[in-house]
């Protein structure tokens, strides 16, 4: 039960509802990149923000990792901010994937597209379950092969109460990697996002 | 509904492009802004391809990214700090900046709309060129504070703190691929009588001058850096004894040849230097080193100035002096 | 007679989404099973005549379901579930013998377009 006190149906519903925005990004990339492409979300969790740096510093402690976010916002409250995050090993991996040269665009802007496509159309599946939609910020890097990952996650959970993990597991058609993606969300959107899950239940 | 009337006259005062184009490239509306920056009118643009219309535009990548849009229905974003602009347009910005056109952050997102055939999207430009020249005067102020923090602040060679840092490190790579270092240390001599005759300004002319001067006389592998108040020293890599004494020589002669003018007047100077090997057997520190070459300078001092004097393993008259 | 129908997704949401986008005119005797395992269990102790299968599930996903059902001549109708409907994944669903393919989020639309086309209704 996590600390945010979402009831078992609660969250039930939420992670099929992140299950089929999942399912829905895939199928739209898939069809875009023309390949097979495969995103699941083995987990997510619901923590306090603060906690958020420790979670990961383990995870990518050893590897020069990039940090990407970008704002949303939609109707009743429900906004945040989707921070994405890549081991750099990957990096060339994604570029193919894109239908890069090598040397055709520099990483961060290769890495910035990916998350933005990554973001936008997951938000955009979860957001049309919940009869919202959304608006994006600009997406920007927020740290590159040398700084600290905890340290970056530090300076920017810190404006936020409450995170949503999501572990997403990217399968191409050849290979596998995976990405993290959390979602900091304010305070009162999780007891938006509360009312919202209700009234889906409750039509059931 | 009244606020429908609103957007034509903001649309027009809007200090951001606005720009609608449909799945074939073509435009279908821009705003008062793209008229003034480009320099055209919608009525003569409308309907051709974006492509014919801005001959400039990376016509691969934005074909990609628009063809993104299209088909994740997702919006797509470019910033200033990865392709500094899309359009090529002039800046209307009143600072100087080593470019002329605007440096730009766009975003081009889909339009839902369920009366054409055809689907739209809206590319957004902002004129982002006050964040690009104030990030090149950043980065310019951070690479001169870099250089500041190895520099000595009035000859502008290397500070003490960072040339013996090098030399340490000079060192170690002697040590461990054995090549050959030498060290060069010298003094301005009579520095004291220099100042008093021609004052404070004169005897920091004369450094700053001595400084330039002898950095022409090196190798680029050479370093040249401020030990002391009159004192400077030189790391020459891959250097043995003869060699170095030959630089010192040529150095002495230099200099004392030298005529510095300052205030109408010549100021002729001489240098007292002291050349050391590094010698792998003795020398574990970089100050083992540093007392050599300080020992060679004094025994050049004591015996007349203007001169070059070496190391010479077993000389000890340096150590009878001080103690 | 009342078609048995076994409801198999591990997200009880999903479940009572096809639950309750069952037409009014399917006349169904609804069972459901929260993974793949459970789903066999019941195919193989039991006649169903229709199963509506979620792909992604723990212990035993869908695709494991189907092949369990042809290895084992199991006779009943499979209408996969899924958000994911590309290309690719429906043509391995198809070639492991399912009849249709539905896109999630379900709605009684969909499920009634389905159903009439394959003379269910």
């Amino acid at each position: 039960m996590s600390p945010l006190g979402f009831s078992i149906e609660q969250r039930d519903c939420l992670q099929e509802i992140i299950n089929v925005a999942m399912g829905l990004a895939s199928d739209k990339l898939a069809r875009f990149l023309n390949t097979f492409v495969h995103l699941q979300v083995p987990s997510i969790a619901l923590v306090g923000a603060t906690a958020i740096p420790d979670e990961f510093e383990h995870r990518y402690q050893d590897a020069e990792a990039t940090l990407v976010s970008q704002g949303f916002f939609g109707n009743e409250g429900v906004r945040g901010e989707a921070i994405v995050l890549y081991q750099m090993d990957n990096a060339h991996r994604i570029s193919a994937l894109l239908g890069y040269e090598p040397g055709d665009v520099s990483e961060i802007e290769m890495l910035t597209d990916i998350s933005s496509i990554l973001t936008t159309t997951f938000l955009n599946g979860l957001a049309a379950q919940i009869e919202n939609s959304l608006s994006y910020s600009a997406p920007r890097v927020l740290s590159s092969r040398h700084s600290n990952v905890a340290d970056v996650l530090k300076a920017t959970s810190f404006h936020w109460e409450h995170a949503l993990k999501v572990d997403i597991s990217y399968q191409l058609i050849d290979h596998s990697f995976n990405c993290d993606m959390i979602l900091l969300i304010p305070g009162e959107a999780v007891s938006n996002i509360k009312t919202i899950l209700d009234r889906i239940l409750e039509a059931y | 509904m009244p606020h429908l009337s609103l957007s034509n006259p903001i649309l027009a005062q809007l200090n951001s492009g606005v720009l609608v184009i449909d799945d074939e490239y073509r435009i279908r509306y821009l705003n008062a802004f793209v008229e003034r920056h480009a320099n055209l009118a919608l009525s003569d643009v409308i309907g051709q391809s974006i492509f014919n219309v801005f001959k400039d535009l990376p016509e691969a990548w934005l074909k990609r990214k628009l063809m993104s849009v299209l088909d994740l229905q997702s919006p797509a974003f470019s910033s200033w700090e990865q392709r500094q602009y899309i359009f090529k347009l002039p800046h209307l910005r009143p600072i100087t900046s080593s470019s002329q056109y605007m440096a730009q952050n766009c975003t081009m997102m889909p339009l839902h709309t369920d009366k054409t055939e055809h689907q739209l999207i809206c590319i957004l430009i902002e004129d982002a060129t006050d964040a690009f020249v104030y990030q090149q005067h950043l980065s310019r102020t951070l690479v001169e504070l870099e250089k500041a923090n190895r520099q000595d602040g009035l000859t502008k060679v290397l500070n003490r703190r960072y040339w013996e840092e090098q030399l340490k490190q000079e060192l170690h790579r002697a040590r461990r691929y054995q090549h050959s270092l030498s060290l060069i240390l010298f003094d301005l001599d009579k520095f004291k009588d220099l100042n008093d005759k021609y004052g404070h300004l004169g005897g920091d002319f004369v450094l700053v001058e001595l400084s330039s001067f002898i950095s022409s006389l090196l190798r680029d592998s050479d370093l040249l850096g401020r030990y002391g108040g009159e004192e400077f020293g030189i790391i020459l890599p891959e250097t043995g004894l003869q060699g170095a004494v030959d630089v010192a020589e040529r150095i002495r002669q230099a200099v004392a040849d030298y005529p510095m003018l300052f205030n109408q007047q010549t100021i002729r100077a001489t240098l007292s230097i002291g050349v050391a090997e590094l010698d792998i057997k003795q020398h574990f520190l970089h100050e083992d080193v540093i007392r050599c070459a300080d020992m060679a300078l004094y025994n050049a001092k004591r015996t007349g100035r203007n001169r070059v004097c070496s190391f010479q393993a077993g000389n000890t008259e340096y150590h009878k002096k001080v103690n | 007679m009342a078609m048995p129908v076994l409801i198999c997704d591990d997200s009880i949401l999903a479940r009572k989404q096809v639950r309750k986008s069952l037409p009014e005119s399917f006349d169904a005797e609804v069972q459901t099973a929260g993974n793949g395992l459970e789903a066999l269990q019941i195919l193989r102790s039991q006649e169903i005549g229709l199963v509506f299968l979620d792909l992604t599930m723990p212990e035993l996903d869908g695709i494991g379901v189907l092949e369990a059902i042809r290895a084992e001549a199991i006779d009943c109708f499979v209408i996969v579930i899924s958000a994911d409907i590309q290309p690719e994944m429906q043509k391995r669903v198809m070639e492991l013998g399912a009849l249709a393919f539905i896109q999630k989020p379900v709605s009684d639309e969909k499920l009634g377009i389905i159903l009439k086309q394959y003379g269910l209704i």
